[in-house]
């Protein structure tokens, strides 16, 4: 396998190939999980498109990490199942990528960032002579060109998690899932970075579940949008975002539509509060 | 920064010098006999002529070769058995009491037990060398591997890294500035035990040699033997703080 995977020409066949039964890529299927008698997450369920953008938003302890680590394999449903193109998911795999918040602990603080990235290569059995290049195609993709033979303690914050999506890119995932990724960094470099994940997700067909607390983000990115509602996690509502694409940081966010769904959502989440 | 180390150089020479002067200003006085406290030209002269034709060189290769193998010996082992025992949780539940158990023997009191199995032979100083060096790299290890950012086996789960990978490419290298910080603390007591060892069976070194000075009340030639010894020492620290820094790179920013 090689990255053309990830162009687009190579993955669109991919989708239209889905037969109509188990056309959608995700499918969480009356999802709870409980730990002892505390129920985290109360029956959920969902479909998500191939190549399509869910972002998940909700109020904290509403269960959006949680679910989120289950898509990734990283937790078990208590109950109900989750499945990737008709597979049931039984654990971590390689086609579903989660990118992490605490870059600085997901990233290894001994490897450069060419080192870093070459991990995903080294852990799929990539030769080592093909590696280099590829690395070169990612890094470059993610704007870390120059900046390849520095190690993580010498990149800023933007540019660590910019390394960290580089690592996800190379394992080829089909999922992409994204833990609030932005969450720590300032304005400018998180807005950069909203437009670069858009930008990747639209050139290789990958779908997208993207974690938030920031409704602008998670209206800026989505196809859609899931309102999660807390005690315990369920769905509050589902809202599809009707903005034109490519998104761009100053018509789309000027956009009635954006407007308008930001107060929905707004009033939706301080409802959850209350 | 190269003007600070030069600063620190300095001040540490001249902290050396002045307890030079210091020594030389007790012995001069007379403050205690010169049989049992030599000066430091005499201690001087004693290394000189000890290390150009006498016996003192073919003692201290002895002693730096004990010092050296009872170290790799307890390094390997240690590291090694450390990993496996770090990895999995469950071997560390099983073993961890007992090693709390042995770790706080002091290695001395081990020498009565290995000279009754090996008798006065550098095979048992050896062992008692590398028994007494093995507790910080074990434990040193085991906690090293134990402490691996958990994150990092969720990222190993999700990139299908195998189980080989993961110690050799996320586990040892997260774990190698404790390591490299017990290597060291190794280094030193193997020091010790090499001249305990040495003294007690009465084999060929820096601690025979001490010892039979000071038994013929020749206090200048085993002040020549202390002086070499805190000379080993040194090197050996030094050496090795060497190799973490460069081992370490990755480190320097947060320093």
């Amino acid at each position: 396998m090689s990255v053309s995977r990830l162009s687009p020409s190579v993955s669109r066949p991919h989708e239209e190939q889905a037969s109509p039964a188990v056309q959608s890529r995700i499918g969480i299927r009356d999802v709870t999980l409980s730990y002892g008698a505390l129920q985290i997450i109360g029956g959920i369920s969902l479909d998500i498109a191939p190549g399509e953008t869910v972002s998940i938003i909700g109020p904290s302890g509403c269960g959006k990490t949680t679910l989120l680590r289950m898509l990734a394999g990283l937790a078990r449903p208590t109950t109900g199942e989750i499945v990737l193109d008709g597979q049931p998911v039984s654990g971590p795999s390689r086609s579903v990528a989660i990118v992490f918040q605490d870059y600085g602990k997901a990233l290894l603080p001994w490897r450069t960032a060419a080192g870093n990235v070459s991990l995903a290569l080294e852990a799929r059995g990539c030769p080592a002579r093909e590696r280099p290049e590829i690395i070169r195609d990612l890094l470059a993709k993610i704007g870390l060109s120059r900046h390849a033979d520095k190690y993580p303690s010498e990149m800023s914050g933007g540019m660590q998690q910019r390394l960290q999506i580089a690592r996800c890119l190379a394992q080829e995932p089909k999922v992409l899932l994204m833990d609030e990724p932005f969450g720590a960094l300032d304005a400018m470099t998180r807005q950069a970075l909203q437009d670069e994940v858009l930008a990747l997700t639209a050139a290789t067909g990958a779908t997208m579940v993207f974690v938030t607390h920031d409704l602008e983000e998670a209206i800026y990115l989505g196809d859609r949008i899931v309102c999660l509602q807390p005690n315990p996690g369920r769905i509050g509502r589902i809202v599809d975002v009707r903005l034109p694409k490519p998104r761009d940081q100053l018509l789309t966010r000027e956009d009635p539509e954006f407007l308008r769904l930001r107060r929905d959502l707004y009033d939706l989440i301080k409802d959850d509060h209350q | 920064m190269n003007r600070l180390s030069f600063r620190k150089l300095a001040l540490g020479v001249l902290t050396l010098v002045l307890f030079i002067l210091g020594w030389k200003l007790v012995t001069d006085a007379r403050l205690i006999s010169p049989i049992f406290f030599p000066g430091p030209e005499r201690t001087y002269a004693a290394l000189v002529k000890g290390l150009s034709g006498g016996p003192l060189l073919a003692q201290t290769v002895e002693t730096v070769e004990r010092m050296l193998y009872g170290w790799l010996l307890a390094s390997a082992v240690g590291v090694l058995l450390g990993a496996l025992i770090g990895i999995s949780r469950r071997a560390r539940a099983f073993i961890a009491p007992t090693l709390e158990l042995l770790r706080p023997l002091p290695a001395s009191a081990m020498i009565p037990v290995a000279i009754a199995f090996l008798g006065f032979s550098d095979q048992m100083v050896l062992v008692v060398i590398a028994f007494g060096a093995l507790w910080p790299m074990l434990l040193a290890t085991i906690h090293g591997f134990a402490a691996m950012e958990p994150r990092l086996y969720e990222v190993s789960a999700v990139l299908g890294l195998s189980r080989f990978q993961v110690i050799w490419k996320l586990a040892l290298p997260s774990a190698m500035p404790m390591i490299l910080a017990s290597l060291r603390l190794g280094l030193t007591i193997s020091l010790v035990l090499a001249v305990v060892g040495e003294m007690l069976a009465s084999r060929a070194g820096l601690g025979q040699s001490i010892l039979a000075a000071s038994r013929s009340f020749r206090s200048a030639d085993l002040f020549a033997g202390i002086v070499i010894l805190g000379a080993i020492g040194l090197c050996g620290s030094r050496l090795l703080s060497m190799a973490e820094r460069r081992l370490l790179r990755w480190q320097a920013v947060h320093r």
